[in-house]
């Protein structure tokens, strides 16, 4: 962009743009366009027929290309600095990517959202809709924004491209809270608490982004980092601006003290769209995060290596600790997706040399594959589970479901004690990677708190499959939803995803190395 | 000068966060959120003079774009739940608690 | 054959939860005759091995942290081995068909089996952690499924200790993975890591000690014991008591002392004395105990004392070498010793709860006059637990003494002296329990009790014959165990 400056007069350079490189992000945005066009100019009858194929033709697609991109071996910066094309962002997009076309396939909008977002719950407008058939089909290409946003989000090699991903990702999410079919009220409540503190986290990030700007003069991740060295006297506007934007990242991974949302958040909305965002999100906020905290903070690591200390042992403690209370199960794996970040920090602060660098970036891309596809899992078995009135989201509804449904319950089990990190599960491996990482880099106490709060989480996983196994049924219990093939397809994958990272992790972990390899482009 | 325009932003990022803090009306808090928008878009094209180049005047727009987008999407969620409640209050959005 | 034997349990296990609607008869059938099968193995392997590490077999896992599928065993881990298969078996035979939830149960404990077999025989860190853990959860779920009294509370304090020390473990193995470079026990028992760094090395094997500490009992860890046993089940309490305690004696013997020598040698007195402890104050709680089953759970934290005081002693570079060998000789029997008596005696309480559904010695007596063969099959079980010779408490507890006070370190023979007189107390307990529960007048709850039925004497006998046999001719098993014991001494003394 400074070279607009440099330009004679009366021409503008046209910028290059590697259109190669950001084919899986473009496919995913114009797929998303189409889907609003078709929105806009299909009858209603026929929209739920294209979108779906598109939606998911269009992310498989976006997974292909990802592919080609990383046997390719191109690594570097595309769009102008915009856009980092390395290891880590290609691990991270074909995750994402996998990610959201599970949960995209456990989308079903006549059950799960509302018919028309529009109308007042209760009101006749609403049954009329009702009566009508009505379908929000808007879902689709919502989605498959967040999920561009996502992709962007987590690739930014500039702060202003990673706050318009941000945008991206966030915004569509908003909505897309507040359409649950069931428990209309709650899902409302749901949207307005997350976009208002998302909205106030972004406001941090842009003026934590404007801070740096004004002391690194540009907001480039590299230049950023450069400057760490070489501007001096501006250290005030260093300092805050990194604790602005630090503040505005923390809050999408959910990181104590700014997890407040995300047990409303992931209670209220439609359970679809709560697994994309558990995995999804998290997995593109953490690339962010590693982005910013090691590439453009990377000379600064030992100024905020002591915040994300604390950080991380309250995230693991409070998220841990406060799960043990919860009634709701969708709550419960809130709080428990708050504790994993917190692993998950373990491993970014686990900083040093690059052998170091590259260990701790293997356990993280690890972990964050591992605990995506459990967590995908998990909210796919809590949509099959049904009540009269929806899904059967109170603990003690689940109660001898074990005897009802052994084969669901069994494989929800298998989640909860993959969540525990149990050995023979792909929880294990993550977190013992990122343990071992977090060991080496010189983090033994945080380590241990890791240890003794993952014991505690561990106790209230085992608690619900008791509950699930040994206690006697509810004469009026819920009832199995095995219906949508959709959706026993993801747990089938979930679960089989589960089992072959924790029994034979070798393939995923050397993906991870050699993603890690690498490290960032710069 | 540019110290001028920073404290003034400052001054308005404050105000913004602050407000977002204790008010309690939701379109309130939103347009308390957009201020500290605009605080951040002031400090930007202040640094983008200070330094001399065009970077913080282009961000700037970007950020004007995101916040109109922002715009659409808050107040569609805030009258949504309006029309259910008759009350935009943030104090009556309590189902969800703990 | 040892794969076989590991794997073979937890195919059986993996069937009988796909079929939960097989009738109880059949489960238990099915029960039975895989741990006969594996127990066939076990016997295979005994009469076959050759000496050393044997039937070792090793598959890439996960090369890139340094893991793999490493297994065999040697002259430590095959008695440990035929115990779990002979221990499993029996816990099939007495289960009765009256069991709720039988193929559950039975896949439980078939699942048991398959892990304490993979943990003796693991030879690779990582995997020997995996069935630690997974030994931690299947008792778990055996404790709350099949449990009485308060079972979810002591189940879950049974849960929240051993699992944090299985936490503290992990780290430790970590660590030894940072120091050595590879989870291969034979590999970092070649070439021990932290030889030049004592203070690492001692906080690494804090770690791991903390983490076998939990799981064998000693004092001041062992508090989730006693509930835990009470409200299981009785054959979950003879495994419990009889092969997972093992694990932990057994970690300390095949991890700590071979792979860091150093720190074992500079912290071998507060072991020492960790296990002078917990024999002095197992033994005493035990005696002030009024239920028959948390006594017994007391006992064994007496008994693993002894164990772990031998183990300490081996740490004593200075000491007699002949006589450190002796006092491994003497840990490896006591534990299988102990998983032969306290398997029995435990069995023999659920015996006691059948009948009476209490476990309240003051409520008991002349237990005698009903039910002469179980009280007969309790004395001999009594007294091989208190040591007297000519079963196999006296062999074990004999060369422990022996060795300790042999080593001619005025310390260890002060501790061994100290730990002879928990013995005194023990055989004092016993003979009390004896006398009021099974001799003298009839108590409260005596008209309810019918003598042991066929299944159950079927369960309790060959394992007291064996203590017998052990007792009279210990020669078959200390052939075997002493090779490995010297070794392991060679090991801690470099």
């Amino acid at each position: 962009m400074s070279t607009l400056l440099a330009a004679p007069p009366g021409t503008i350079p046209a910028p290059t743009i590697e259109y190669t490189q950001l084919a899986p992000m473009m496919l995913v945005f114009g797929a998303a366009i189409v889907g609003v066009l078709v929105e806009a100019f299909a009858p209603r009858h026929l929209r739920s027929a294209v979108h779906v194929p598109l939606t998911l033709l269009s992310l498989a697609g976006a997974f292909a290309l990802t592919i080609l991109l990383a046997v390719d071996g191109t690594r570097n910066v595309a769009a102008m600095g915009a856009v980092a094309v390395d290891g880590p962002s290609l691990f991270i997009h074909g995750t994402i990517l996998v990610l959201a076309f599970v949960s995209v396939l456990l989308f079903n909008e006549r059950l799960q959202f509302v018919s028309q977002a529009a109308s007042v719950p209760g009101s006749t407008e609403e049954e009329d809709s009702l009566e009508e058939g009505a379908v929000q089909t808007e879902v689709y290409p919502l989605a498959l924004f967040a999920i561009g946003g996502m992709l962007l989000f987590s690739a930014a090699n500039d702060l202003l491209a990673m706050f318009v991903g941000l945008e991206v990702m966030s915004l569509p999410l908003y909505l897309l809270c507040g359409l649950a079919r069931r428990r209309r009220l709650l899902s409302q409540e749901a949207a307005v608490k997350y976009f208002l503190l998302g909205a106030f986290s972004s406001a941090f990030f842009l003026y934590g982004m404007a801070l740096i700007y004004g002391f690194a003069g540009s907001v480039d991740l590299a230049k950023i980092n450069d400057a760490l060295g070489s501007a001096s006297g501006r250290d005030t506007l260093l300092y805050v601006g990194a604790a602005l934007l630090g503040v505005g990242l923390l809050f999408k991974i959910g990181a104590a003290p700014f997890q407040a949302w995300k047990p409303d958040v992931y209670q209220g909305a439609p359970t679809p769209i709560t697994a994309l965002m558990a995995s999804g999100t998290l997995v593109a906020a953490f690339g962010a995060v590693l982005r910013v905290f090691w590439v453009a903070l990377g000379n600064l690591d030992w100024d905020w290596r002591p915040v994300m200390w604390g950080v991380a042992i309250l995230t693991m403690v409070v998220g841990a600790i406060l799960a043990i209370t919860q009634t709701d199960i969708k709550r419960m794996l809130a709080y428990s997706s708050i504790a994993h970040a917190g692993f998950l920090l373990t491993g970014v602060i686990a900083t040093g040399g690059p052998a170091q660098n590259e260990e701790a970036l293997s356990g993280i891309l690890f972990y964050l594959v591992a605990y995506g596809f459990t967590t995908v899992g998990a909210f796919a078995v809590v949509t099959m589970v049904r009540d009269a009135g929806g899904e059967a989201g109170h603990l003690s509804r689940w109660a001898g479901l074990g005897k009802r449904s052994p084969l669901l319950a069994g494989v929800f089990a298998f989640f909860l004690l993959a969540f525990a990190g149990i050995p023979l599960t792909s929880g294990f491996f993550g977190k013992y990677a990122v343990f071992a990482a977090a060991v080496s880099g010189g983090a033994t106490p945080l380590v241990i708190v890791g240890v003794v709060s993952s014991a505690i989480a561990a106790f209230f996983y085992v608690r619900v499959i008791v509950l699930m196994f040994f206690s006697d049924p509810a004469p009026d219990g819920p009832t199995v939803d095995v219906s949508s093939m959709g959706t026993a397809a993801v747990v089938a994958v979930a679960a089989a995803a589960t089992v072959v990272l924790g029994v034979l992790p070798q393939p995923v972990l050397d993906l991870a190395d050699a993603a890690a390899h690498s490290l960032f482009v710069r | 000068m540019t110290t001028h325009y920073l404290v003034l932003s400052a001054l308005l990022f404050s105000i913004g966060a602050i407000g977002v803090l204790i008010r309690r009306n939701a379109i309130v808090v939103f347009m308390c959120v957009e201020l500290m928008l605009n605080a951040a878009n002031l400090a930007l094209v202040a640094f983008a003079r200070m330094h001399g180049n065009l970077d913080g005047q282009i961000i700037a727009f970007f950020v004007m774009v995101v916040a109109a987008a922002e715009v659409v999407v808050g107040l569609a969620i805030i009258v949504t739940i309006f029309r259910t409640r008759r009350s935009a209050s943030v104090d009556d959005v309590n189902l969800l608690k703990y | 054959m040892l794969s076989v034997a590991i794997f073979l349990p937890l195919a059986a296990a993996c069937v009988l939860a796909a079929l939960p609607r097989l009738g109880a008869s059949a489960a238990r059938a099915v029960w039975i005759l895989v741990s006969a099968a594996v127990l066939g193995l076990a016997a295979a392997m005994w009469a076959g091995y050759p000496g050393g590490v044997a039937y070792e077999q090793r598959l890439r896992w996960i090369p890139s942290l340094g893991a793999g599928y490493h297994v065999g065993v040697d002259g430590m881990s095959l008695p440990l081995v035929a115990l779990t298969a002979l221990l499993f078996l029996v816990c099939a035979v007495y289960t009765g068909r009256d069991t709720p939830r039988m193929p559950a149960y039975a896949a439980f404990f078939l699942f048991l089996e398959a892990v304490s077999l993979g943990l003796f025989a693991a030879l690779d860190l990582l995997l020997f952690f995996v069935f630690f853990d997974l030994s931690i959860v299947g008792m778990y779920f055996v404790i709350v499924g099949w449990g009485h009294g308060d079972r979810a509370r002591s189940a879950l304090r049974f849960f929240l200790y051993t699992f944090l020390g299985s936490l503290a473990l992990l780290l430790g193995f970590i660590g030894l993975f940072l120091g050595g470079g590879t989870f291969d026990l034979v590999e970092l028992a070649a070439r021990p890591p932290f030889r030049a760094e004592p203070g690492i090395a001692g906080l690494v094997l804090l770690a791991v000690g903390i983490g076998f500490a939990v799981k064998t009992p000693v004092v001041p860890v062992h508090t989730w014991l006693p509930p835990a046993h009470t409200d299981a089940p009785a054959a979950g309490s003879a495994i419990l008591a009889g092969i997972l305690l093992k694990m932990g004696a057994y970690g300390l013997a095949r991890v700590a002392l071979p792979v860091l020598p150093g720190a074992w040698q500079r912290h071998a007195w507060v072991v020492i004395a960790i296990g002078v402890v917990s024999v002095v104050y197992g033994a005493f709680v035990a005696l002030a105990q009024r239920d028959l089953k948390r006594l017994i759970a007391y006992t064994s934290v007496n008994h693993m004392g002894y164990i772990v005081l031998a183990l300490g002693a081996a740490g004593l570079a200075a000491g007699d070498e002949r006589a450190r060998d002796l006092a491994v000789t003497g840990a490896v029997t006591q534990m299988v010793s102990h998983g032969l008596v306290t398997g029995a005696l435990f069995l023999l309480a659920g015996v006691v709860w059948d009948r009476a559904h209490d476990y309240d010695l003051t409520r008991l007596g002349g237990l005698a006059g009903p039910a002469p063969v179980l009280t007969a099959l309790t004395a001999v079980a009594a007294f091989a637990s208190l040591g007297l010779p000519g079963l196999s408490g006296f062999i074990a507890e004999f060369q422990i003494f022996a060795g300790v006070i042999g080593t001619g370190i005025p310390g260890a023979a002060v501790a061994g002296a100290i730990a002879v007189a928990g013995v005194l107390v023990t055989a004092a307990l016993f003979l009390r329990v004896l006398q009021r529960a099974f001799l003298g007048g009839p108590g409260e709850l005596t008209a309810r009790f019918t003598d042991v039925r066929p299944r159950e004497l079927l369960a309790v006998a060959p394992l007291l014959a064996l203590s017998l046999a052990v007792g009279i001719a210990p020669r078959p098993l200390l052939d075997l165990v002493e090779p490995a014991a010297a070794a392991v001494v060679t090991l801690v003394s470099r």
